[in-house]
């Protein structure tokens, strides 16, 4: 019999969440999907309908003439074993490798499993001292490594060149430098902390006397470095020790996202977040947040607040005034009506925790407000106790990019490098005019990079570069920890790393392929390694091999942090820089303000070309492979606009056509633009998607304009945004309270709706549990098993999706693209559900007028103001399969393809599905995902021309597209998890792969022994040990020691929709906010509901 | 009206659908035998590139299986040797031993080109099975339960049909196959080779309790107290010598042998 599940009604006095607008107003676009498993068919457009049928008559007549020709013989296949015994190497055994991504704050330490020498799967190095998780970005970097795409040969003026004329033109460029003593020389790199590539710029420099240095990077501002040299001396570095703040306030400063912060990581912050008992306000930290646009940093915010970036400054000003100091006070006056009453409660909170307090601002802004900041920090005594100051290493001197635009145009300049990982042809401010001036002034433009993109092709000779996984080099991470760039695989291609390319500038190297030594002669050595352990060899104070070699075990040299510089805040120099900011105009209807940021898929543009990071969801808007403006909901409305619908945005002269969508949480006459879209000639992953808005950049460091105009066009772009995809369809299933709540009942995520009224789980199975008895015969203990579970902590959990791409670099998951995004079939196993909320308002009225509670009438009521969804709380939530220990998907699999495991696992045995989709019909968390077509084989990316007229997209063309499995991709592959095929259903099995492993491990190491169970916490899940924010605890229940054990302890543990009895293994950990009651509106945040129904 | 079917027609249905049935019967049993890997596996027996022989090495000389597979034991994979290891005895300068017969001379080259020799892969799982060796090798699987007598072949040969139903038998029963860890390389080991006293003693050494030993022997009541009472139960039982049973079901006891059945445990 079917069991219909009336599901609850939500409590309407709470608050109630929701993925989009669509589905907050119910309107008919949302409704009409709602409970279907995938969009329906009108996400063809008018012409594939039309052709659809008759090209697949024609591609089936095509492809029965070539079914006869597969044969089913047994394919003969090889073994063919190493020649020689490597070191290390063990067959079938992953190898572990320590090393370091150099990033243009500093650098991130990993470990890289490799799988008979082919790098698969990234994840944090726990012994680093930044150690942890990673973000998206690490996560992914492997793909580029094998991306079929990359550079792979020297350009010149986008003409393929031979390494040997390539070497020579270098050349030509060094002697033609040292003729001027390098005076018509210059270098342009972007941010870099490593003591290698310094000391070797360094030589470059005592070689070409006159050469010139310049930093470039396409989204660095250049504020916060400009405002340190002020304020705090040249060659000090702050770092911020989140882990000793327990007020911090942001202005738009992501530092839990996209801004990269030199601080401690983010496990620091949310180990903060998460208690299981009774606590003062005073020992949870506690986050506000100004920014015009949600970002990760402002959904963790206790208090948020929307406002235009334009007021940031002014806002910086207010919280200097009220600290007492009125030196910015003119500025403080233009802030807008109202922010004092919600900055001065929040300083004062900040003034009362003094020394554990401190206000960050984001890099975007210039010098005058980090200068305010440094000069806010100092009053609260952050410096010393929750801002360290590092003396950094020297650093030659390093022009900025208005330097590098200047001596262009003087022309002094006749061979430039560019060595920055930005494309100064696509990102720079006037790229237009510094391409005129390159070719006018006839500049040889040397570029090395890694995408063959605009500045590659148009650059007279362009160095493919190698990847940090396949070349030698060094970084220091943010605390100044000496890190090790190693490689773990030759380079895939003729390629030269940065490190490389200097030392070929200095006569040391030739580039390209390495020259067999002479027979007989001694095999040199490599001259980057040679370089990187001098530098080693200056900074560990000899070159030690011990210490050498333990460096290259850990990825890092214990003890050789920056030390710290005894400088101290010149308070003086504040009114000088704040003299030399210039005022930003207040965002009118008619004048708005655009503000462009990096984006979380592509970063400033330089990942565009990385698959899983273009099909990543942002975590705020859910859109993938595209960029959009976010628009906040009043002035969407204003505007009368649609969702994706075009607007052209002119901002002085400039102007782009743009796709807008709602942004729940956006200022009002504020539009935000992700960068690093719109890139030309990169590859079928990155190129042309969507738009690009570096055009509207006047400067390097503008990053917020003002005196835009908005006009709405007609037509509506086709987005992909998968928030409204695999719905929960409005089932209550985020918990969250206030520590008020919590300290009141701690069990309060227990009681909240239909738990309350669960009767307690009664057994019909008598006798005791693993001893034999006449009710139990056998004697059946499950303990004696693993039983596997996890827990997710909501009070942690920031949602970047970095949990989402370390799944797929572990479990193989494809990409699909952006057709198949739009049609609902995204194959990523977890989904970071992101709910927006508001309080409730209005009155739910029955049809007959009466106000009561049925159910037609859940959705009658009022729905919110614009200007209540200009400050909608955000809220994330990571789903995959719960790993239900009655799980609904497994009795209707007509195949028995997805069964229970002894130690709890909802099992999928991928040789066995039909394909019928019964399971994730019946799945109530929406987890399982079918394969559609052989993505793995199919490069859903392209079009293919059948029987060469018809152009359809790949995955249409049946047996006739392109059926080849691309060579380098293949080699990310994890050879312990099945490539699936097309037709079966997929889902998350907790890295069943990992868990077998370690019981093996365990068997092999007891053998004739008794004790198979894995060690304590030993084994991790890929989303686990990818996580910054360690929200994720996962492990074996039958153990009473384990991590996962006490977490399912908590009183915040809760499941998702545990009424309807599938006992899932996964639960989670209500998110606990903890509010300043002296805030405006500080009563609505998290409300939760007290009325149980 | 004449009759239009001849009287013999009569038993027509009743011969066909005999015959039916025979023919269903005998195309099922040939399906079951012809198309599955008890037929289509064993036995395959491909021309390896190099004319080395098993039976040589690993039978005549006795060297261990590990001496060549050396990761088996911790590895899932059971590695093909590199060409050092065969140069270990063949190679110019060290053994030297037949350095220069024509049999090696794909080996002579590998070594001076550093192009591997492309041996043909016998044993094959599809790509969806995880094999693991090690989990196997170190719980008492030898080599020869699933490979055969490897010594006695000139030529590797299939020998097993590795098919999922085989594993499975195996799995359920893992008692047939089970023998101490000393012995798991031994192809030629048989039960009765083994000193019934030693064995005992090993487990005794173990802390595995006399009581317990003596329950398995002899099922539940059975008692003994020391080596010699359960030596002399096990003999009363089982006979003069030790059997496979006697072994496996003690192992599967004592080792705690539960090979799993579930998917996840070859399928991921």
């Amino acid at each position: 019999m079917k069991r219909n599940w009336i599901h609850p009604e939500e409590p309407q006095n709470a608050k109630r969440y929701w993925r989009s607008v669509s589905e907050l107003e119910r309107r008919e676009d949302f409704l009409k999907n709602l409970g279907r498993e995938f969009p329906a068919g009108d996400t063809l457009t008018e012409e594939e309908r039309e052709n659809g049928r008759r090209d697949f008559l024609k591609i089936m007549g095509a492809s029965v003439g070539l079914m006869g020709l597969a044969s089913c013989r047994r394919p003969l296949t090889t073994i063919q074993p190493y020649t020689q015994h490597l070191e290390w190497m063990v067959p079938g055994k992953p190898l572990l490798y320590a090393t370091t991504m150099p990033r243009s704050g500093g650098a991130t330490p990993l470990v890289v499993t490799t799988h008979e020498g082919r790098p698969t799967h990234i994840t944090g190095n726990p012994l680093h001292p930044l150690g942890g998780g990673v973000d998206t970005f690490a996560q992914a970097s492997v793909l580029d490594l094998y991306d079929p795409e990359r550079s792979q040969k020297p350009l010149g003026k986008g003409k393929a060149l031979s390494w040997d004329k390539a070497n020579e033109l270098l050349a030509a460029a060094a002697d033609e430098a040292k003729k001027s003593s390098g005076a018509s020389l210059g270098i342009v790199i972007g941010a870099t902390t490593s003591p290698t590539y310094l000391r070797l710029l360094g030589e470059v420099k005592a070689a070409f006397p006159q050469a010139k240095l310049f930093q470039y990077e396409a989204t660095g501002g250049e504020g916060p470095s400009a405002a340190n040299k002020e304020v705090l001396g040249a060659g000090v570095k702050p770092f911020l020790k989140l882990g000793s703040a327990m007020r911090i306030l942001s202005l738009d400063c992501d530092f839990l996202g996209l801004d990269q912060v030199a601080g401690e990581p983010v496990s620091q912050f949310t180990k903060h977040r998460a208690k299981e008992d009774k606590v003062s306000q005073a020992d949870m930290n506690r986050l506000y947040v100004l920014e015009n646009r949600y970002t990760l940093t402002g959904g963790m915010a206790d208090h948020r607040k929307a406002l235009a970036a334009s007021y940031i400054p002014a806002a910086a000003a207010l919280i200097l005034a009220e600290l007492g100091d009125s030196s910015a006070k003119a500025l403080a006056d233009t802030a807008p009506a109202g922010l004092r009453d919600w900055i001065a409660p929040a300083v004062r909170d900040l003034i009362d925790n003094k020394g554990k307090s401190v206000v960050l601002a984001g890099s975007r802004y210039g010098a005058e407000v980090h200068a305010i900041v440094a000069a806010i920090n100092n009053a609260l005594g952050a410096y010393g106790s929750t801002i360290e100051l590092l003396q950094e290493a020297p650093k030659p001197e390093i022009g900025g990019f208005a330097e590098l635009q200047a001596t262009l145009s003087g022309g002094q300049i006749k061979t430039l490098v560019s060595l920055t990982p930005a494309s100064l042809f696509y990102d720079a401010p006037d790229a237009a005019g510094l391409a005129k001036a390159v070719s006018e002034k006839k500049v040889n433009l040397i570029h090395v990079g890694m995408l063959t993109n605009e500045t590659a092709t148009k650059a007279a000779l362009h160095i493919p570069a190698s990847h940090y996984l396949e070349s030698w080099g060094d970084a220091r991470s943010a605390d100044g920890t000496y890190s090790i760039v190693q490689p773990m695989i030759a380079p895939l291609y003729d390629t030269a790393s940065k490190i490389e390319v200097l030392l070929a500038l200095l006569g040391r190297k030739k580039l390209g392929p390495a020259e067999k030594p002479a027979e007989g002669a001694a095999p040199v050595e490599d001259a980057a390694y040679t370089a990187v352990r001098d530098t080693f060899a200056a900074v560990a104070g000899g070159l030690d091999e011990t210490k050498w070699n333990l460096t290259l075990r850990d990825g890092f040299l214990k003890a050789s942090a920056y030390a710290k510089a005894s400088a101290s805040v010149n308070t003086a120099a504040v009114a000088g820089v704040l003299a030399k900011g210039k005022g930003s105009p207040a965002p009118t209807d008619e004048a708005m303000e655009v503000v462009l940021v990096p984006d979380s898929s592509v970063f400033d543009g330089r990942y565009t070309n990385n698959a899983w990071l273009q099909e990543a969801p942002d975590p705020v808007t859910k859109l993938t492979w595209d960029n959009a403006a976010w628009i906040g909901s009043v002035t969407f409305r204003k505007l009368g606009l649609k969702d994706g619908q075009h607007i052209k945005i002119s901002v002085g002269g400039a102007s782009i056509e743009i796709p807008a969508i709602e942004a729940p949480g956006h200022a009002s006459n504020s539009i935000t633009i992700p960068l690093g879209y719109g890139q030309k000639g990169v590859g079928v992953v990155g190129g042309d998607r969507g738009v690009d808005a570096y055009v509207l950049r006047k400067d390097a460091g503008s990053f917020v304009l003002g005196g835009a105009k908005v006009e709405a066009l007609d037509t509506i772009a086709e987005l992909a945004i998968t928030q409204e995809q695999n719905t929960m369809e409005g089932r209550a299933v985020y918990r969250e309270g206030t520590l008020e709540t919590f300290n009141k009942d701690t069990h309060f995520a227990q009681k909240t709706g239909m738990d309350s009224h669960i009767p307690e789980n009664i057994s019909f199975y008598k006798g005791q549990v693993g001893v034999k008895s006449a009710e139990n015969p056998a004697g059946f203990d499950y303990e004696t098993k693993h039983q596997w579970g996890m827990v997710i902590d909501l009070s942690k959990c920031i949602g970047c999706t970095a949990c989402i791409v370390a799944c797929q670099s572990e479990n193989n998951i494809p990409v699909v693209g952006k057709d198949q995004v739009r049609k609902g079939r995204v194959m990523q196993w977890i989904r970071m559900d992101r709910y927006f909320a508001v309080a409730r308002t209005g009155s739910r009225k029955n049809a007959d007028g009466t106000v009561g509670v049925e159910q037609e009438t859940t959705w009658a009521i009022d729905n919110p103001t614009p200007e209540q969804l200009e400050n909608a709380e955000m809220v994330h939530q990571p789903m995959a399969c719960q790993q239900c220990e009655a799980a609904p998907c497994e009795t209707v699999c007509p195949v028995n393809a997805t069964v229970h495991t002894d130690d709890g696992l909802n099992a999928m045995a991928y040789n066995r599905c039909i394909g019928t989709r019964y399971c994730a019909n019946n799945c109530p968390y929406t987890a399982r995902r079918f394969n559609w077509f052989d993505y793995n084989k199919r490069n859903p990316l392209i079009d293919t021309k059948v029987a060469g007229v018809i152009k359809v997209n790949n995955l249409y063309a049946g047996p006739l597209g392109e059926k080849k499995e691309d060579e380098s991709l293949r080699l990310q592959r994890n050879p312990n998890v099945t490539v699936r095929m097309r037709g079966v259903i997929e889902k998350c099995t907790y890295c069943v792969q990992r868990l077998e492993s370690a019981k093996i491990l365990q068997k092999q190491v007891q053998r004739d022994s008794k004790n198979f169970r894995v060690p304590t916490d030993t084994v991790k899940t890929a989303c686990q040990q990818s996580c910054p924010a360690d929200a994720i605890v996962f492990g074996d229940l039958a153990d009473k020691k384990s991590a996962v054990v006490k977490a399912k302890a908590s009183p915040r543990d809760y499941q998702v929709l545990k009424y309807i009895g599938t006992r899932p293994r996964t639960s989670y950990l209500a998110r606990l906010r903890n509010p300043n009651p002296n805030m405006p509106g500080a009563k609505d945040i998290a409300a939760w509901s007290k009325n149980h129904y | 009206m004449g009759n239009f079917f001849p009287r013999w027609s009569n038993w027509l249905p009743l011969k066909l659908g005999i015959a039916v049935v025979f023919i269903a019967i005998g195309v099922s049993i040939g399906v079951a035998y012809y198309s599955t890997p008890k037929y289509t596996r064993v036995g395959y027996e491909p021309t390896q590139p190099v004319p080395f022989s098993h039976k040589i090495h690993a039978g005549q000389l006795g060297l261990d299986c590990r001496y060549c597979h050396s990761f088996g034991e911790v590895s899932s994979h059971s590695n093909v040797p590199t060409n050092q290891t065969c140069f270990n005895c063949h190679g110019q300068g060290k053994g030297g031993i037949r350095a220069t017969s024509p049999k090696l001379e794909l080996v002579q080259k590998a070594n001076a080109t550093g192009q591997s020799i492309p041996w043909i892969k016998v044993h094959k799982a599809p790509d969806y099975v995880y094999f693991n060796h090690s989990a196997h090798l170190n719980r008492g699987i030898s080599c020869v339960a699933c490979h055969g007598k490897v010594n006695e072949m000139e030529v590797v040969r299939h020998d097993q049909p590795q098919s999922m139903g085989w594993c499975l038998d195996c799995h359920r029963n893992p008692e047939k196959n089970l023998r101490p860890l000393d012995f798991v390389t031994n192809l030629n080991y048989q039960p009765a080779d083994l000193n019934r006293a030693d064995f005992y003693k090993g487990l005794l050494d173990k802390k595995v309790p006399a009581a317990e030993i003596a329950e398995v022997i002899g099922g539940e009541g059975a008692k003994a107290d020391g080596l010699d009472a359960i030596v002399s139960l096990a003999e009363k039982t089982f006979g003069k010598n030790v059997t496979q049973k006697e072994v496996g079901t003690q192992l599967k006891k004592h080792w705690q042998i539960q090979p799993p059945e579930n998917c996840t445990a070859c399928h991921r």
